[in-house]
């Protein structure tokens, strides 16, 4: 029941282009996988499971459009879809702004999938489990999950777009407890082979035991070092809060006015790039149209919107590959991430630091004011005092409530390694660790 | 095939594979939803979804299997793998899975609907969300209007090896509008009934109509505009009335969270966290004043977590969670109730037929007080009326929390006076539930539906109810880095 082939779900797609209408499109999307989950060193759930999704988009009229979708992988029932599409589109009132759909175009290569990882088995992931498991030190318990998945995706539409591709991805996260410390650690690989079960493990563990007997420190602002997770947040929160063309278009974006402006340190550079090596996806969006770098933030200044098919129709530029299923409230959205690395390792940029926060881990973050990005979330599974360069012990976890750009702004070292990370599973960026002046912490908890 | 032939068939090869205990869900999920923003439909999605899932017990350990694509040999395909996941398992040392009993149900169940909202035309639908955003857009000043409408439908066929047999439709409607201004570099956003989507209720069209978009708009649109001139509000300790709205959630994330026996028992620790709650707390843990009463009443008229049995077949129930301050339960399933010595609370509940089921809340109330919430204001000399959710955040073992709020009102001497934007208040779980003395009553009690409740790995959605009264907290620290 693995590997359908992404072929397969072209001709799955093609299906529904008879449907009629001025324009049909089908978007096959299929994902199966494993998840072994681990807590109190068990295995307490393990699951196994696959879906199969087909969205078909009609316009009819010229520009009445609806949607269905099904989950059924048979062609007749992606045809019995369209029908339906078609009923939706012709009780849908005009759209004037419907920009038709994109023609067909030649997609960058981009993701990459291991055979490995997709046919991986549960007894090779309870395997992974079991040896980091068996390798904690004594008194440190472990929680954690490890997940194998295969994404084929397909598109065709009427106007001789044809797109096939898959991926594949592997991850491993563990939350160890030492009692009155907890550490954490987590790895995200295109191959399971990739990942070094083992090693984030130890670091875990090793988190755990330095995080025992945390002290109190009073909330205020300090320097911080954010590891790459930590670090993923603020790249993830600041794509979605105004890159997007139709956000921007609708007053929703924090970049209204400063778009070819410094909005932070010029030690900052954001890009998003579904073709880059290390990333996970394919190299086509969901309209069909070939996914391409777009920088967002080049070196400080505010450089670039990402936009879908119909932004960039009403804009008159080039689509660049960032289109969620047609239509969409949302609009454009970028989707892989990236802070360009610096040079400094992360040792160094805690040495850097006469006293202030080594930070793990952000967890619940939340938006508080869109147009200052401003967020709040809690430190958890490992927060350090760092004193004259070196760490001095763990303090209890503290909210923050900060704007990112600000704490972009004050940006004094870029870490030279990069991690793909994602908190609370929401989506991932590929971010390095950040050495940061002044990060403010409004109030603390009591562990 | 019907779904009870292919859960049959899945059972049987899950046994003739060696599983102890099975339970086989055959799920359909229908979705419709609808967005209109100022004069056109922006976004609509229809969605259904079927499938089956298969959760076997081997030698104490779970396994879970799933597939969109069933036919009767993939039924007892998934039936092997779910075994040969829960065999895997075995490949760590733990104490063995024992569920606690319960009688096998065999049932049949439906949401009671006035009118069915699958069958509202579609057109009928757009033009009412065209004319909610048109009276929104009446208003000057407005940027943008948005509208929507979102129609859930979920039938669970459930078999499980001990006999049980529920066949089981909830039916689930959803409504609101939300008016944005933007302007001198700010955005402000009023929402009615409820932020987020709207209010979500166990029904049908009936809940649409009851939300009376259209009516509601201008005055909806009027507070929007007017908050991007309120001044901010500043940072000050001072006595705080949350809308039923805003203290839906907050009951959410600070009491239903944290008295999750799973969370309590390490079982969520790495991803959605624990809880600051140990087991043993049961009748000895003051969580707040002698006013706080917290039920978790899967039988409630109209909540999200109304049903007539959880998906392990165990009868809807009322449970009490805390009982006039004191912690009287848990939200609890057959295998933690094992391991506390009870009977599940039937708060099983898994996101759609790929989903193992997981505790989640069900509908979760604070019970009410008396009065009305003039009455309350009127015996407020200085204080804020919070006003619908904006933003949450509550550390992993619920102690630590903020929220922000679309809109605050000053009361002084009784009496609503100017707006302030951009309000937040954060706080400590026991201590801000100790600061509660009085809850409106019965009259200003509504079930408002959280439809986007995250949890588990893989990642699952759940939908729950919360009831409430607007009610007074004295002491809370309002204004957070202002």
């Amino acid at each position: 029941m693995t590997g359908t082939g992404s072929e397969r779900l072209l001709e799955l797609a093609e299906a529904a282009l008879g449907a009629g209408g001025d324009d049909v499109e089908a978007l096959v999307w299929r994902q199966a996988g494993g998840l072994t989950r681990f807590a109190a060193s068990r295995i307490h759930q393990s699951t196994w499971r696959e879906d199969l999704w087909v969205r078909v988009r009609v316009a009819v009229d010229g520009n009445r459009v609806g949607t269905a979708t099904t989950h059924a992988a048979d062609p007749a029932a992606v045809r019995a879809t369209a029908g339906r599409a078609v009923e939706v589109a012709r009780t849908m009132p005009p759209d004037p702004g419907y920009p038709g759909m994109p023609g067909p175009a030649t997609y960058p290569r981009a993701g990459r999938h291991d055979q490995a990882t997709a046919a991986a088995d549960p007894a090779t992931r309870a395997g992974l489990v079991a040896g980091v498991i068996r390798r904690l030190p004594a008194g440190v318990a472990a929680a954690g999950a490890c997940e194998t998945r295969e994404l084929e995706i397909a598109l065709a539409n009427t106007r001789g777009v044809r797109a096939a591709g898959a991926t594949t991805a592997a991850s491993f996260s563990i939350l160890a407890d030492a009692g009155s410390g907890t550490g954490w650690a987590e790895g995200t690989e295109p191959a399971l082979a990739d990942l070094d079960v083992a090693a984030l493990g130890e670091r875990a563990a090793r988190k755990a035991v330095d995080s025992r007997d945390p002290r109190e420190l009073a909330p205020g602002t300090y320097p911080v070092v954010l590891e790459p997770n930590a670090a993923s947040v603020l790249v993830q929160w600041l794509g979605w809060l105004g890159f997007g063309a139709k956000a921007y278009d609708e007053g929703r974006s924090f970049l209204i006015g400063r778009l070819g402006q410094r909005v932070c340190s010029p030690l900052v550079t954001v890009v998003d790039d579904a073709t880059a090596a290390d990333t996970i996806g394919v190299g086509f969006d969901f309209e069909g149209v070939p996914k391409r770098r777009v920088t967002l933030i080049d070196q400080g200044v505010a450089a670039g919107l990402v936009y879908d098919f119909r932004a960039a129709t009403g804009h008159g530029v080039e689509p660049t590959g960032h289109g969620l299923p047609a239509p969409s409230s949302e609009g454009a959205l970028p989707m892989h991430l990236s802070m360009l690395p610096g040079q400094t390792t992360q040792a160094d940029l805690v040495a850097g630091m006469e006293r202030g926060l080594l930070v793990t881990r952000f967890h619940y973050t939340n938006l508080v004011n869109l147009m200052e990005t401003t967020i709040t979330g809690m430190t958890r599974d490992g927060t350090f005092l760092v004193e004259d360069g070196r760490v001095v012990g763990a303090v209890r976890n503290l909210r923050f409530t900060q704007s990112i750009l600000e704490a972009l702004s004050s940006v004094r070292a870029v870490g030279a390694e990069t991690e793909l990370a994602a908190e609370d599973g929401y989506g991932a960026a590929r971010a390095p660790a950040l050495a940061i002046d002044r990060f403010a912490f409004s109030s603390a908890t009591t562990f | 095939m019907e779904p009870e032939e292919l859960t049959e068939l899945a059972l049987a090869a899950a046994v003739e594979a060696g599983a102890g205990y099975a339970d086989a869900r055959w799920v359909r999920e229908e979705t419709e939803g609808l967005t209109v923003t100022d004069d056109r439909v922006d976004d609509l999605e229809a969605e259904d979804s079927s499938g089956l899932g298969i959760r076997v017990l081997v030698d104490g350990c779970w396994g879970f299997a799933a597939s969109a694509m069933v036919d009767p040999g993939r039924a007892r395909d998934l039936a092997r793998r779910a075994v040969e996941v829960a065999r895997a398992s075995a490949a760590v040392d733990g104490e063995p899975v024992r569920l606690a009993p319960a009688e096998p149900a065999v049932a049949s169940w439906s949401t009671p609907l006035h009118r069915d909202p699958f069958a509202v035309p579609l057109a009928e639908r757009v033009e009412l969300l065209l004319a909610a955003c048109e009276a929104q857009l009446s208003v000057p000043g407005l940027t943008h209007a948005k509208a929507t409408v979102d129609l859930w439908r979920r039938r669970t066929v459930l078999w499980s090896t001990e006999g049980t047999r529920v066949d089981q439709t909830v039916t689930q409607t959803g409504a609101g509008i939300e008016a944005v201004a933007v302007g001198d570099g700010d955005l402000q956003q009023r929402s009615w009934p409820n932020s987020f989507r709207g209010q979500y209720q166990g029904g049908g069209w009936e809940v649409v109509e009851a939300a009376d978009l259209v009516g509601n708009a201008p005055r909806v649109a009027a507070e929007a505009v007017q908050l991007l001139s309120a001044p901010e509000l500043p940072e000050r300790m001072t006595t705080v009335i949350l809308d039923g709205q805003q203290l839906s959630l907050q009951v959410h994330e600070s009491v239903g969270h944290p008295l999750e026996l799973d969370r309590i028992l390490g079982m969520e620790a790495a991803y959605a966290g624990t809880s600051f709650v140990r087991p043993e707390d049961q009748g000895r843990l003051r969580y707040g004043s002698p006013a706080m009463s917290v039920t978790a009443d899967a039988t409630t008229p109209g909540g999200l977590g109304t049903f007539a049995f959880d998906d392990e077949g165990v009868g809807a129930q009322r449970v009490p969670l805390v009982t006039e301050g004191m912690v009287a339960g848990f939200l609890t399933s057959r295998e933690t109730a094992a391991q506390s010595g009870g009977a599940s609370g039937g708060a099983m509940r898994a996101d759609g037929w790929g989903s193992m089921p997981l505790i989640r809340m069900t509908n979760v109330h604070l019970e009410p007080g008396q009065g009305s919430l003039d009455e309350l204001i009127a015996d407020t000399p200085d204080g804020l009326l919070l006003s619908v959710n904006r933003s949450w955040s509550i550390d992993d073992r619920r102690v630590n929390f903020q929220f922000g709020v679309e809109a605050a009102w000053e009361i002084r001497d009784g009496h609503l006076g100017r707006l302030y934007r951009n309000a937040t208040y954060d706080g400590r779980t026991t201590e801000f539930w100790g600061s509660l003395d009085a809850v409106c009553g019965p009259e200003a009690w509504v079930v408002w539906g959280v439809p986007n409740c995250g949890k588990g790995q893989p990642f699952q959605n759940a939908r729950v109810g919360h009831g409430a009264a607007p009610a007074r907290f004295r002491r809370v620290h309002v204004g957070v880095g202002k």
